[in-house]
């Protein structure tokens, strides 16, 4: 989470006269805001020169401005750009756009951002007061737009409101469950004289005292007690960490926790690096495309404990027969909306995920709670060979799975990884290590192609000491291929692997399963795109396509080596299919786990010790 | 079946759009409607008349709780 700024009694500048820009200005630096992204156009001029001005007279003795500003190609990469930043260093992401055509491209990113709570400022131009509603040039109903889909919008029409407005949006942004605010300015509240107060927010009385309850909330003894009674009672237990986890900061809470007690974790796709996914009792993802043992471990629990994790619809498809044999489910989340929305507990709370993670440990060890779970562990490790990953290695075509491989063999679990969205996010999810949160950047309840690129500019600028890579799709990088050329004027040493299947594989994968193989609209006949040349054209010094799967280890070592932006085009099987899989709206135990991994019907064994559950 | 909200919001340009918008994307239709402003001008009291089940009643009211505007949602039988 932020550092809560910690500004001094009075501010320096309060009193003085300053202009609606130069008050929008200076409320980012007050917030700490260190890098924004934005786009410029004539109902945002006012606040991109007072940013230029603010910037050219605080300028370090090296010349580095206080806050550089990133120019993207397209107002969605500036929003993807905030949103990369954000998710890798758990701080406000700040995109600034004009008016109509520039707050519409906004409305992407915003709502990818309130389906995965990621915090995210926009600071949208919007035509004068006078104006609006007249249909006027760039004019777009922004309030309506984004309404619906950001966490909050904020239409400034009274520039006196300005100031507490802007500071309120990155309380709002960062608080309880973390989200998209938009504030909408007028060009005339941007040029409006008024007078900095260096303090204030808007009273939100409704919100505040819920965000007051829920950050008062604490796990009383009785609740430990229900909570302790179904652990020992429990001879399966299983932990189902999601996003929320990364979000609140509440990993390590979530490790000491499981670590106390021998607790399994599945993790859903937003939770990926909750736990080390190298650990011995870290399942790896559930759900749809979760990880064969995962799946059969929910499948097998008697106990679920849903940390900061919602049971979407990717993950449970079919809410009465998920978890069929726990006879114990508990929820923590910030939420209140989320606690048995989809499934119904037995147990919940509602409050931080951190604290209440220590409160649990705390009371467990206080009073010896030690579960005796070696058979459930042999099991779970039993499982996790049996069931293992696997693909299709003696295919002559290069397998996306091997790709991901070598580059984990490089990477060792420490690299920064953002996606795009379809089979190549789903092979990198499963295939992967993560030691720590915020390594794992995704689109994962929008599902936005085009995320990967613009993501990877703002990880790397965010955390300009680790290796980023955006792991992409050939049609998904197409979605926002403008980015590459933003990559290579930054100079910043992303490194871009294409996976390239010529075409929307998992839309293929759909349409093999459930449309006959007719492949409407996502088979790609003619001419293909040169992803090299364009890649070169757009200033990558290194850009290569890699054909001949001999060849693959060492184009991996020198693609991540490289010093500077890398480009690498990977021509994969073409018909690689991402398993396992559970069907839309399917159970468990219906997960199809393909040719390469076995499932328990295969394993007779091993069916045989599943039916003891 | 019938059933009765009673929501506080803050009293601004904007805010019935988003409260109404939630029962528009559960295709639940509002079949009365008053808003007023309290003693507290700042405060305004909308009160709703809308069908549907229970669970799908819940699950607008948790969505009405979310809105950052919302003071307090009440419901009651008709």
């Amino acid at each position: 989470m932020n550092a809560q700024p910690n500004p001094p009694a009075i501010h320096p500048r309060a009193g003085q006269p300053l202009t609606g820009a130069e008050v929008i200005v200076q409320v980012l630096a007050d917030e700490g805001v260190q890098m924004l992204f934005g786009y410029a156009g004539g109902a945002i001029l006012p606040v991109f020169d007072a940013l230029y001005r603010h910037n050219a007279t605080h300028a370090g003795e090296d010349g580095r401005e206080p806050m550089p500003l990133v120019v993207p190609a397209n107002e969605q990469g500036a929003g993807f750009m905030a949103a990369g930043y954000a998710r890798a260093s758990g701080k406000v992401g700040v995109a600034i756009v004009t008016s109509g055509p520039g707050a519409t491209n906004m409305v992407t990113p915003v709502q990818d951002c309130m389906a995965d709570s990621i915090p995210l400022v926009v600071v949208c131009g919007q035509v004068g007061t006078a104006a609006l509603g007249s249909d006027a040039f760039q004019e777009a109903p922004v309030h309506h737009l984004m309404g619906a889909c950001a966490k909050h919008v904020f239409l400034v029409t009274d520039p006196a409101r300005l100031e507490a407005t802007l500071r309120s949006a990155f309380m709002l942004a960062r608080s309880g469950r973390p989200g998209p605010v938009v504030v909408d300015c007028p060009k005339d509240v941007q040029n409006a004289a008024l007078r900095f107060h260096g303090e204030g927010e808007l009273a939100l009385p409704g919100y505040r005292a819920r965000l007051r309850r829920s950050d008062q909330a604490a796990l009383s003894d009785a609740e430990c007690v229900a909570f302790f009674e179904a652990l020992r009672r429990a001879r399966r237990p299983l932990l189902y960490a999601g996003g929320g986890v990364v979000a609140a900061g509440a990993a390590p809470a979530l490790r000491a926790f499981a670590d106390a007690f021998g607790l399994p974790v599945t993790t859903s796709l937003m939770g990926i690096g909750a736990v080390d996914t190298r650990a011995p009792l870290a399942l790896h993802m559930l759900g749809m495309h979760g990880t064969a043992y995962a799946n059969y471990a929910v499948e097998d629990c008697d106990f679920l404990c849903a940390l900061g994790a919602r049971f979407d619809d990717r993950v449970c498809g079919a809410p009465d027969r998920f978890a069929p044999r726990a006879r114990f489910l508990a929820q923590v989340d910030i939420d209140p909306g989320e606690v048995g929305k989809v499934k119904p507990v037995h147990w919940q709370h509602v409050g931080p995920l951190a604290r209440a993670l220590d409160r649990l440990t705390a009371w467990g060890r206080a009073h010896g709670v030690r579960p005796d779970l070696a058979e459930w562990h042999a099991h779970l490790a039993r499982s996790k060979r049996d069931h293992a990953m696997n693909y299709d290695r003696a295919s002559p075509l290069i397998q996306p799975q091997a790709v991901l491989e070598a580059i984990d063999r490089h990477a060792q679990g420490r690299a920064i990884v953002s996606t795009g969205v379809g089979q190549h996010q789903m092979w990198a999810a499963q295939w992967l290590a993560f030691r720590e949160p915020r390594q794992w950047l995704t689109s994962g309840a929008m599902g936005t192609m085009g995320f990967g690129l613009p993501a990877a500019v703002g990880a790397q600028l965010a955390r300009p000491d680790s290796l980023v890579i955006d792991i992409d799709g050939d049609t998904s990088i197409r979605m926002n291929a403008g980015e590459l050329e933003t990559i290579a004027r930054l100079e910043l040493p992303v490194k871009v692997l294409v996976l390239d299947n010529g075409g929307d594989g998992m839309v293929r994968q759909w349409q093999r399963l459930y449309y006959g193989g007719r492949f409407a609209a996502s088979a790609r006949p003619g001419r293909r795109r040169d992803f090299v040349r364009a890649a070169q054209a757009d200033g990558f010094a290194w850009a290569r396509r890699l054909d001949d799967r001999n060849a693959l280890e060492q184009t991996i070592a020198a693609f991540l080596a490289f010093d500077g932006p890398a480009f690498l085009e990977v021509a994969i099987d073409p018909d690689a299919c991402v398993y396992p899989m559970v069907g839309p709206g399917a159970s468990y135990a219906q997960m199809v786990t393909g040719p390469h991994i076995a499932s328990r019907e295969a394993a007779a064994p091993l069916a045989a010790a599943g039916a003891m559950f | 079946m019938p059933h009765t909200l009673s929501i506080l919001l803050q009293n601004e340009a904007g805010t019935l759009l988003r409260v109404a918008g939630l029962f528009a994307t559960r295709s639940c239709n509002i079949d009365a409607l008053t808003v007023r402003a309290t003693d507290d001008p700042s405060i305004a009291r909308m009160v709703l008349e809308v069908r549907g089940d229970v669970p799908a009643l819940d699950r607008l009211v948790q969505k009405a709780r979310r809105l950052v505007d919302v003071l307090e949602v009440e419901q009651s039988p008709p």
